[in-house]
């Protein structure tokens, strides 16, 4: 499962979307907004084209490199409030140590290379996209 | 030759539009159209060395020659940040 969406992601969606006979581990990844200072909602601007693309070759790069079995990626775009979910990876494999380490090993990748930038929305303003666009690290 | 010029976050800011419809000479590389563009909209010159260039939705290499109806894309940085 690839997916770009507005509306709140569906995690059992995402869990089951990976999950195979031939599996003994799953591993989910959700990225969440986090309260910094008065920050209540990140706003996730999104190049879809060129993420889906980059998410597709993600998940064909993971599954020959790790071994794993199935690899989902889903991305808000976007408003989401603190407490929301940006993002969730999925990844299913025989044995845990691949599903962990191809999981870890995408969302360090979705943060280096899918074109995606978050803007920061106060409780009252929002801030000047040149002093408030957080490093897309910061999940 | 007509091409689509694609803006996000801090450059779409810069330049007030999502995409510039922009008209160029057949055999254009991807460098010159962008010095044109910063020609046109000075204030994003000072993110030429950061920016990132892409030709139909994946990352290209200056030197590459344009063609009719491609979409070329302005990318501020997304990479940094903790783990």
């Amino acid at each position: 499962m690839i997916e770009i969406r507005r509306a709140p992601i569906d995690v059992d969606a995402v869990l089951n979307s990976v999950r195979r006979e031939d599996a003994g581990a799953i591993v989910v990844f959700l990225g969440t907004v986090r309260a910094e200072g008065d920050v209540r909602t990140l706003d996730y601007e999104v190049y879809a084209p060129m993420a889906r693309k980059t998410f597709a070759d993600l998940v064909d790069r993971g599954k020959a490199k790790f071994g794993v079995l199935e690899m989902s990626i889903v991305h808000r775009v976007g408003r989401v409030p603190v407490r929301g979910d940006s993002v969730a990876v999925a990844c299913s494999a025989a044995h845990r140590a691949e599903a962990f380490a191809a999981c870890a090993w995408a969302m360090d990748e979705i943060k280096r290379i899918v074109p995606i930038w978050k803007t920061e929305h106060a409780a009252r303003n929002r801030r000047p996209a040149s002093q408030s666009t957080r490093r897309r690290g910061a999940a | 030759m007509r091409l689509r010029v694609r803006l996000f976050a801090t450059y779409r800011e810069i330049v007030g539009e999502r995409q510039l419809a922009w008209a160029a000479r057949d055999g254009i590389r991807l460098r010159e159209l962008l010095d044109g563009i910063l020609v046109r909209y000075p204030r994003l010159a000072a993110h030429r060395d950061t920016m990132l260039l892409a030709v139909n939705h994946a990352v290209a290499n200056p030197d590459v020659v344009l063609k009719e109806g491609d979409e070329v894309a302005l990318l501020p940085p997304v990479s940094g940040g903790r783990a």
